[in-house]
Order: C-alpha cells, then sequence, then structure tokens
C-alpha cells in the first residue's frame, strides 16, 4: 500500500465515529491494522474489551465498510475485529451486507437505526453543551449566548471571531466547528439568520431555559467524557498485557 | 474503621466486594478467560502501580488476601457480596453465594450476602429460590441482566415472571435489590447499557431499594434521570470510585451530578474488590475535596459529614444495622481482635 493510498484511508476512517463515544475510531487507537491485498482492503479494529456491545462493534464496522467502498483500487472493504467474543457474527455479516437483524436471528428485533438516532442526539448535547461552555468561559452572558446567530460566528485560523452587543470575542474553534458539524446533520434552520443554539427540535433557548436545559446537558457530557476515559485506559491497559498489533498512528 | 487526622471515626460499609475464583482450572470455555482478562484491563488500568497483582493471583487469590485487603489494611468494617454467578463462563461460578457464604459464616457480622434470582428460571426456579434464602442468611440480591443462558443473553427486570420473583422477595423479607445492567441485553439492537426497566420495576415495587451499581456507568445521564423520579434507587458508587486516582476531575464531576441530582442520601461506597483496593480509593476519598469551579458550577458540596453518609450510613439505614452497637460487637471479632492486637 503505497503512502497517498494510506493517507486517504486514514482520512477517510478519521470520520468513522464510535457511536457510543462520539469520537473518531482512529483517535481512540481501535484502527490496528490496514492491509491491501488483489484490490481487498482489510481493517482490522480491536476495541477496548473483549465485551464490547455487538451492536455498537456492528454499527462501527459498517461503517468503516462504507467509508472505504468507494475509494478507487478497493474492489471490497472487509474488517476483521481482534479478539472479541462476537467477531465472528458480526464480522461475518458486516463482510456480507447483512444487516443486523440477520445477522443475529432471533436476538434483534429490528436495524440499528434507532440506536444510531440515539447516540447522535446524546453527540449533539454533549457537543452544544462543549460549544456553549466555549462561549460562556469567553465572558458571554446566557442572554447574549442565546441571542446569537450564525451569521455572528466567523473562522479566522483556529479561532472563531463572535460578533455580539459589546464588541467581539475570540474563542477556540474547534468546540464549535464539532457542534456545527453535528447541527448540520439534523436538518435545523441553517440560514444566516438562524439561531446558533438550538434543542433537538429546532427551538432557540431563552437565557432561563438555558440554564435548566444545561443542567441536563452537562450531566451527558460528564457520562460521556467518563465513558470515553475508561474505554482509552481499558484500551491502553488491554494493549500493555496482550501486546501485539500496530496501531494507525493518528494526527 | 477510617480514623480522620482529629481522630473522628468513619465506619465503612463496602457496598460492592467479590471472593471469585477465575483460575484456569474453572474457566468453562474461552468466556471465561475473556471475562477475568477483561476485569484485569479493568484493574491494571485504574490501580496505583503499588496495588497491581500479577495475573495469577487476580485469578484466585486467597481468604486471608480479601481479610487483609479489606478489613486489616482497608479500613472496612462490612462488606456487601455482590455474588456473581456466570455459570457458563466458570464451571463453579464466578463469586455465588455458596462461594462466598464459606467466609460468612467465618465471619458473619463482617459480611452482608447477597443472592440472586433469574426469571429464567421459570416457575421451577421460584421454589429454588425459596430454599436458596431458607438454607443460606441471604440479606439482599444481585442482578446480573447480562447474565448468559442456554442461547440467551440477557434479560430485564420487567420481565413478567423477574415480578414474580419480586413478589416473593417482599414476601421473603427481602428489600434490597443490587443490580449491575448491561452489556449484551435482549433484544440486541437496543442501548446495551439501558437502564429503563429499573425505572419501571422501581416505580411498581415502592417497597424495595435498587441499588444501581456503577451508577448506570456508561449511562450516568440515563441513572441520575432514573433516580430523580423514583427515591427508592440509589447509587452504587463501584468503578466511579476508581476514577478518583488517574482522573479525580471526573470524579468530581459525576459526584456533583450524583449529590446534584439525587442528595447526599442514596449514595452508597463500593470498591469493587479484587477489581481495586478499598484502601486507595478511601485514602483518596476521604483527602478528595470538590474543584472549586465544580462546587460553585452545581452549588454542591463533598463535605465530612456527607462522605460518612456514603462510606457507612447510608448502607446502615437500608440494611438495618445499627452503626455504634454494630462498632462494639465487631471490636471483640476474630478481625477486631487483629486489628486491636495490631495497633
Amino acid at each position: 500500500m503505497d503512502s497517498a493510498f494510506a493517507a486517504a484511508v486514514r482520512r477517510r476512517l478519521e470520520e468513522v465515529l464510535d457511536p457510543e463515544l462520539d469520537e473518531s475510531i482512529v483517535s481512540l487507537g481501535f484502527v490496528r491494522g490496514l492491509e491491501l491485498k488483489d484490490s481487498v482492503l482489510t481493517v482490522t479494529l480491536k476495541l477496548p474489551t473483549f465485551w464490547c456491545a455487538p451492536n455498537f462493534a456492528f454499527i462501527m464496522a459498517e461503517d468503516v465498510r462504507r467509508a472505504l467502498s468507494t475509494l478507487d483500487g478497493v474492489r471490497e472493504v472487509r474488517v476483521a475485529l481482534e479478539d472479541h467474543f462476537a467477531a465472528e457474527e458480526v464480522c461475518g455479516g458486516v463482510n456480507l451486507g447483512k444487516s443486523f437483524p440477520e445477522t443475529f436471528p432471533g436476538e434483534a428485533e429490528s436495524d440499528l437505526d434507532a440506536l444510531r438516532d440515539l447516540f447522535r442526539r446524546k453527540g449533539f448535547i454533549r457537543r452544544q453543551e462543549q460549544a456553549i461552555r466555549t462561549l460562556a468561559d469567553a465572558g458571554l452572558s446566557f442572554g447574549q449566548i442565546c441571542a446569537l446567530r450564525l451569521a455572528d460566528l466567523q473562522l479566522a485560523g483556529d479561532r472563531f471571531i463572535v460578533a455580539g452587543e459589546g464588541g467581539s470575542v475570540s474563542v477556540p474553534a474547534e468546540p464549535i466547528t464539532r457542534y456545527l458539524k453535528r447541527r448540520s446533520e439534523f436538518g435545523l434552520d441553517a440560514s444566516p439568520e438562524g439561531p446558533l443554539f438550538v434543542d433537538l427540535s429546532g427551538r432557540p433557548f431563552t437565557p432561563e431555559g438555558l440554564a435548566a436545559y444545561l443542567r441536563r446537558a452537562r450531566l451527558v457530557r460528564t457520562s460521556l467524557e467518563a465513558n470515553v476515559f475508561l474505554c482509552r485506559a481499558l484500551l491502553a491497559a488491554r494493549n500493555a498485557t496482550e501486546g501485539g498489533g500496530q496501531n494507525v498512528p493518528h494526527g | 474503621m477510617y480514623r480522620t487526622a482529629d481522630g473522628q471515626e468513619i465506619f465503612v460499609i463496602d457496598g460492592h466486594i467479590h471472593f471469585w475464583d477465575a483460575s484456569p482450572e474453572n474457566w468453562r470455555n474461552q468466556y471465561g478467560e475473556g471475562w477475568i482478562r477483561c476485569f484485569y484491563d479493568y484493574h491494571t488500568s485504574l490501580s496505583p502501580a503499588e496495588y497491581v497483582w500479577p495475573f495469577e493471583k487476580y485469578c484466585k487469590y486467597s481468604e486471608e488476601d480479601l481479610i487483609k485487603d479489606l478489613f486489616i489494611e482497608g479500613y472496612v468494617d462490612i462488606g456487601i457480596f455482590n455474588s456473581t454467578y456466570l455459570t457458563e463462563f466458570f464451571k463453579n461460578g464466578f463469586n455465588t453465594h455458596v462461594q462466598n457464604n464459606v467466609l460468612k459464616q467465618k465471619y458473619p457480622d463482617r459480611f452482608i450476602l447477597c443472592g440472586t434470582f433469574d426469571p429464567r428460571w421459570g416457575e421451577a426456579g421460584l421454589y429454588e429460590f425459596r430454599r436458596m434464602v431458607a438454607e443460606y442468611p441471604i440479606q439482599g440480591l444481585k442482578l446480573y441482566t447480562a447474565e448468559w443462558r442456554n442461547g440467551s443473553r440477557g434479560w430485564k427486570l420487567t420481565d413478567p415472571m423477574a415480578y414474580r420473583y419480586f413478589e416473593l422477595c417482599r414476601e421473603l423479607g427481602i428489600k434490597n435489590i443490587h443490580v449491575h445492567k448491561g452489556p449484551t441485553i435482549y433484544p440486541l439492537n437496543k442501548d446495551a447499557f439501558d437502564v429503563h426497566d429499573v425505572d419501571q420495576a422501581a416505580t411498581d415495587f415502592p417497597d424495595l431499594n435498587f441499588i444501581v451499581e456503577h451508577v448506570g456507568l456508561p449511562r450516568l445521564e440515563d441513572f441520575c434521570w432514573i433516580a430523580t423520579q423514583d427515591k427508592n434507587i440509589y447509587a452504587g458508587l463501584a468503578v466511579a470510585s476508581a476514577f478518583i486516582r488517574r482522573r479525580p476531575r471526573y470524579f468530581g464531576e459525576i459526584m456533583a451530578n450524583l449529590l446534584s441530582w439525587l442528595g447526599p442520601d442514596r449514595i452508597l461506597f463500593g470498591s469493587d474488590y479484587a477489581l481495586w483496593s478499598p484502601r486507595w480509593i478511601i485514602e483518596d476519598f476521604m483527602a478528595y475535596e470538590l474543584p472549586a469551579d465544580i462546587k460553585q458550577e452545581y452549588g454542591v458540596d463533598l463535605t465530612l459529614d456527607i462522605k460518612r453518609k456514603i462510606l457507612g450510613e447510608n448502607a446502615a439505614r437500608l440494611y438495618s444495622i445499627d452503626i455504634e452497637v454494630h462498632r462494639q460487637r465487631l471490636k471483640s471479632d476474630p478481625i477486631g481482635r487483629r486489628l486491636q492486637a495490631a495497633a
């Protein structure tokens, strides 16, 4: 595999998220190996534990396959799960293009769309909380934050310049970019005049409502971040005790 | 018993302990090995280096290890055995009430013994359940919904047969139900850690107490939400407590959320021994202060009085333990005498 091809693969894999953790499988260190042979690209994943839930494993395997199958020079994508209790079932199903209920007959009532959606929503709330926190840390009041429109943000390098009533402030772009990306996936008002912060049904916040909403949202963030930490720590421990494999480096 | 620098005594009930046998001779298949290797990764990833055991010891430790780690060096006064069966992975089970009862018989005042039920035992199991309660000093139950059984990979607290067992708990006077949720529950397309069946069961059995182990992690948000609705839902801190050394800030945020949503009276300490040793967790916990910005943001504090509740008083209330009476009695049991001789 030449380096340009490997870089293209990596770029696409960076877009594949662990749905539960809402982080890239590359930055989480789940991608353990890539192999291209006779135009068949095999991606080996290793999850934090032997017992990671098969439904989330299935989603990741399916997303990897989708992300890479349109690459030039790839005839087929296969996913392998290293040391996982349901590896045979999950990979057997995904690599043959089977649905989740077809893969686990008698054990699943439906496909995984509802599960995907549930966790995309949790991820939305977490990203939104981080974006709001970033603005509040820069000194904006809840009133100012609620009044912001999409047009009030100007990207400047790795910062956003946020126009407000009392002048503009500069904040780190990353948390806001992450939020905007997820916001764009829900069909919410994307016009320049659209409010920057809306809930998942598209309603803008009032300053009073925002305080109560954030109380719930920070709980979602705490839960997700604790989970991300634990998964990273478990995978590191697993690699230390079991060794083997070579992580795909991430930047 | 933990003694503060100014001599105050804190009574400690470790709400989540095990005395397991995961030795290779007991593995039934690759899942037994997969199980204990996964536990070992939890152990090595969060324990301070000086508390990490070799894998062989982790598979099977001795009675003396447990007595020393919990009671002699670990500040614990009473431990609650969260019996775990996993008989499809381990030939003799992982740490069944039968195994745990050996220690309960030797040190009756030091342990609370949990039994279990599984709705998939069906009608016939109701009789077995009665017999378990008659033959063993069962004071609570540990339910593990991800247990495999005859091709089924999990169950829910709302299964109709589970309700028959809850009714039997009422009749037999068992009030405290420790619940460990997930992973791999039927149906497989749903969130493997969903806690909403606990919500329904807690509403339908308001006279039973549901202690959700691991504070519902990795679904802390769903757990806090259901615990806000049902006052008979409690937070078991096992796993979350072990964050305190490597991620004290996450630990603080988890505690702040629990204090803010549940209040200080429904949180129970647990080490999950031998996943982790209680000694370092309790030492860190007693020295811990919530970061100032978290205190400010959540409007809560983790005071000495609240620590005392979490470490012992809340569990004592659930299990009708009079701490003063029990403290006196423990002084003269074999472990109490060892502690006095060492003092």
